[in-house]
């Protein structure tokens, strides 16, 4: 597993511990805590309204709170989900395995995330309140989409607290329609007259008149933050009346007129260190000591704290702490206005504590903070490897973005980060001219480059390559992709094995992608080795998966086996890593064309249970295909079409060739329900005829028209199953020559010729034989079984033909369905169709169509075997039937 | 930079009192307390990105926001 680029804070996912004395609010506590029936409780509100201390106080005690406290450092759906995670974890040990092993094997999209989510919540227990503090920390739209999902789609018990200063872009509105929406606004929060006497007088102890609070609360307009500034700076104060008049007569802003108050009665010690200290996001004493050059830090929290100095403990400990938010932004703004020089000093100093404590991210924000742009480059070159693993490239481009363009030019590590960054978001624009300016700079004098690790420096031409090959493979130039792969394999050292294993694997993708499965097998096995080594072992199965479907196409049934099995057994020691399942349902497939239905079940159970996080980009497609095929075996052709519309929905090949089309997987499945006319239909619509197919057609769309011309008894059958043969053969595909044999058998067969027709299939049976090949022979269509019966009572091929038929499956011995609506009718077969019906006789027809007898009886063939009818009289009642 | 300078300008208009002090929290922006108790936040903005950060910072203070007005740059068009 990778290490997160940094440890997860779990003082985050701490609510904040009640405060003695605090005004009960029991009238706003309730509506927090009890509205069950709310999907979503929405407090919001500006800063200083109490939002987090409500709902604290209201769900405090209560059990299944999960709580996160967010930051502006995890508006990442990376570090967002993580905290997510973990925070329900605190309510329902285990309930986030799924979700965090796609974290970390993976950049999951949002939506598969919070479906995980979503699964592992739905079961019985307590009910489950995932409170979300200071969500307006979170810009990602990402992150709001899957938010608002986690709320629409929320199992019973488990409901959403959010504490914001600003509405999210979630569906409110939506939400409010269905009363699934509890909302407590500023109006709501604003302490009321009697509030705010309770806790001026009550709990602050202050001696002050009716007339001083209500003028105070006018004067605050009930905004909480500001009546415990003016409380703060009225303790003490011998004449609090005189304090409250001044403040009433005054027009300042109350924070900034109240801060200057309280922090005008501080020692000038205290004073200093809050102002010094404002800088920091979180503070812990030997980190305040460094940052403010002094001792005692740790004591002086303890001192803030007791002086309620609005500083908020983070830990039971009181080891960690944060100041209020609006407190330390008004401490800000009198930093920089009375210590202007120091302030640079002091980030600098505090991104120094930070680098030594390995907290890169905040030594990299101190450092920007400071305008030390070369030094936060620096930081964040060393940071960029951790958080690429942890799939943190939003966070790390955002760095990027914020450092000044001329540092790209002299830090060629710095600018491919960029690259890397853009190319895992999908946004290729600019790329390659970043490429080139790296590349340019790298050509020139070498102290002209800065970079953090030069061991990186070292790396980067092989790098470059490879994003080049990336870029290209996108676009879809096989032969450039091929080029810089190769090129990249130049300029890597013989044991780097990670840019080895990434351009071996491109450079077989190309190959794939070209039909050269020749050299693409060479590339993959290669590529498998080096990955390995290099320790990305999702990526080497992901290239076990290529390799072992390049092994099927080769006919290597036991080869693509033994790939497949030598994945499991490399990431055995890994767990339910990413590509896992991908291995079973692999297997599958390959039990499947062997014709071991049972056994692929078996494996795609063992996939299922795997879930969802141990599949790789193609998985979700992948698994329904093959579970639609176990279907189709069942003769559950319904079920089967339902599967492979999902799969068409969830199709994603990874960048792999689309090798097997899913619209004519599911042609296929039509054409054995007998469903002739909707695979007629697929076949119109892809512009496959008989006569030219698009020059895009997949192999598999072209056998799969021959299986249709072959059902249909249609003349172009033979040649277009010999112009395929042939193909196949030159390629090596040897899979598909079995199973063009096959067709081959079954065309010869209906145009009379009994024996080629039996020739043909004890061909297909020797030649599937070692490779232990059943269903593309049993697949091809009814009657192979005949066939492979009377072979079988004496033939060449007696023992691979038993062994085929013993793969029959109780749908292939029912008799072949009715075809349906005869769509593939030609206008002339019409024609001859609606003479049938008259009292014409044979010869008549003839005569009346200018044709011989002999073309009639083609046409009347045609005709039948396309209604599924073998008589006159049924053809005349099936046309009827059918509106023909 | 200021002869290349086409940034757009903004006011910022805020409910409340607001000393200049808080110019730099502002980004360096005019910070200009006027006599109808509002406090007027002007100057160059980068860009709709920029000007969004100025108003989460309006935000997070709790300033009560009154208005938001493109303005001409006082250096080019002399009122």
């Amino acid at each position: 597993m990778d290490a997160p680029a940094t440890p997860l804070l779990r003082t985050k996912l701490r609510a904040p511990a009640p405060r003695p004395g605090a005004v009960a609010r029991p009238r706003l506590a309730a509506r927090v805590a009890g509205d069950d029936a709310a999907a979503l409780t929405l407090v919001s509100a500006p800063a200083g309204f109490g939002k987090t201390t409500l709902v604290a106080d209201a769900l405090a005690g209560r059990p299944g709170v999960a709580w996160l406290s967010l930051d502006p450092r995890d508006d990442d759906p990376a570090t967002f989900w993580r905290y997510v995670v973990a925070a329900l974890e605190t309510v329902r040990p285990g309930a986030g395995d799924g979700a965090r092993a796609l974290l970390d094997s993976s950049r999951p999209s949002s939506e598969v995330l919070v479906a995980s989510l979503l699964n592992a919540l739905d079961a019985p227990g307590d009910e489950v309140v995932l409170v979300l503090d200071d969500y307006h920390t979170v810009a990602s739209p990402e992150i709001h989409d899957a938010v608002g999902m986690l709320v629409e789609r929320r199992p019973p018990g488990v409901r959403l607290v959010i504490t914001t200063r600003a509405d999210p872009p979630l569906p409110l509105a939506a939400l409010r329609a269905r009363g699934a929406l509890a909302e407590l606004r500023a109006s709501d929060l604003r302490f009321t007259a009697d509030e705010a006497a309770a806790y001026l007088t009550g709990t602050m102890g202050l001696a002050l008149g009716a007339g001083d609070v209500a003028a105070l609360g006018e004067r605050t307009e009930g905004w909480i933050a500001a009546l415990q500034l003016a409380a703060l700076s009225m303790r003490g104060r011998d004449d609090p009346s005189a304090f409250v008049a001044d403040f009433a007569g005054d027009d300042r802003f109350v924070l900034d007129y109240l801060a200057g108050e309280v922090l005008e009665r501080q020692p000038d010690d205290v004073r200093g260190f809050l102002l010094r200290t404002s800088i920091l996001a979180r503070l812990t004493g030997p980190l305040c000591d460094a940052v403010t050059g002094g001792g005692g830090g740790a004591a002086m929290l303890a001192r803030l704290e007791r002086a309620n100095l609005f500083l908020v403990p983070l830990d039971d400990r009181r080891r960690w702490y944060r100041y209020h938010h609006l407190f330390a932004d008004v401490l800000q703004v009198r930093l920089l206005d009375e210590l202007p020089g120091e302030v640079a000093a002091l980030h600098r100093r505090a991104g120094a504590w930070a680098e030594a404590a390995g907290d890169l991210p905040e030594a990299i924000r101190h450092a920007l903070a400071a305008g030390d742009a070369g030094r936060a480059a620096a930081l964040v070159e060393r940071a960029a490897p951790a958080m690429r693993r942890a799939r943190r490239e939003a966070t790390l481009g955002r760095w990027i973005d914020a450092l000044p363009a001329e540092l790209l030019r002299t830090r060629p590590v710095l600018a491919t980060a960029l690259v890397g960054t853009r190319m895992a978001t999908g946004r290729f624009d600019g790329v390659a001219a970043l490429l080139d300016a790296v590349e340019q700079r790298l050509a020139g004098p070498p102290e002209a480059l800065v970079a953090d690790d030069e061991e990186e420096l070292r790396l980067l031409p092989a790098q470059v390559a490879i994003f080049r090959a990336a870029l290209a493979l996108v676009a879809g130039e096989g032969a450039a992709t091929l080029g810089h792969a190769a090129r990249a394999l130049e300029l890597a050292g013989p044991a780097d094995h990670l840019p080895r294993g990434s351009a071996a694997a491109l450079a077989g993708l190309a190959h794939w992608a070209a039909g050269d499965l020749v050299p693409a097998h060479e590339r993959y096995a290669e590529a498998i080795g080096h990955l390995e080594r290099a320790g990305h072992v999702s990526d080497a199965l992901g290239c076990s998966l290529a390799l072992a479907d390049i092994q099927t196409a080769q006919g290597r049934l036991g080869a693509a086996l033994a790939t497949l099995e030598a994945g499991l057994a490399m990431a055995a020691p890994h767990g339910a890593i990413r590509g896992v399942a991908d291995m079973h349902t692999g297997i599958a497939e390959v039990l499947v064309a062997r014709g071991d239905p049972a056994g692929a079940a078996g494996r795609l159970t063992a996939a299922e249970a795997l879930g969802e996080h141990a599949g790789l980009p193609q998985h979700p497609y992948r698994s329904r295909v093959a579970a639609a095929r176990l279907r189709e075996l069942e003769g559950d052709h319904a079920a089967a079409l339902a599967l492979l519309e999902e799969a068409g929905r969830r199709f994603d090949t990874d960048f792999s060739p689309v090798v097997r089309p899913v619209p004519a997987i599911a042609a296929r499945v039509r054409l054995r329900a007998g469903d002739l006319a909707g695979a007629a239909r697929w076949a119109r619509e892809r512009g496959l005829g008989t006569d030219e197919e698009p020059a895009d057609a997949t192999e598999y769309e072209r056998v799969t028209l021959a299986r249709l011309l072959v059902r249909r008894g249609d003349e172009g059958a033979l040649p277009l199953v010999a112009r395929l043969l042939a193909a196949a053969e030159r390629g090596g595909r040897e899979g598909t020559v079995v199973e063009l044999l096959a067709l081959r058998a079954l065309a010869e067969l209906a145009g009379g010729d009994e024996r080629a027709a039996r020739a043909s299939l004890e061909e297909a049976l020797v030649r599937a034989e070692p490779e232990g090949w059943a269903r593309p022979i049993l697949d091809a269509g009814p009657g192979v079984a005949d066939i492979l019966r009377a072979i079988a009572a004496a033939g060449r091929a007696r023992e691979p033909a038993r062994r085929v038929l013993a793969a029959l499956t109780a749908e292939d011995r029912r008799p072949p369905a009715a075809a349906g609506p005869a769509e593939g009718l030609s206008e002339r077969e019409r024609e001859v169709l609606r003479l049938l019906g008259s009292d014409l006789s044979g010869p008549d027809i003839a005569r009346e169509l200018v044709v011989s007898l002999n073309t009639l009886r083609t046409h009347t063939k045609h005709i039948y075997a396309k209604l599924g009818v073998t008589s006159r009289r049924a053809a005349v009642r099936r046309a009827a039937e059918l509106d023909l | 930079m200021a002869a290349a300078d086409h940034r757009p300008h903004y006011e910022i208009r805020v409910a409340g009192r607001l000393p200049d002090r808080w110019a730099a929290w502002f980004d360096g922006l005019s910070v200009s307390a006027e006599a109808d108790g509002t406090t007027a936040i002007r100057g160059p903005v980068a860009d709709q990105a920029a000007l969004h950060g100025l108003l989460d910072r309006v935000r997070d203070l709790g300033l009560p926001l009154v208005a938001l007005t493109p303005i001409p740059d006082p250096r080019r068009t002399p009122r």
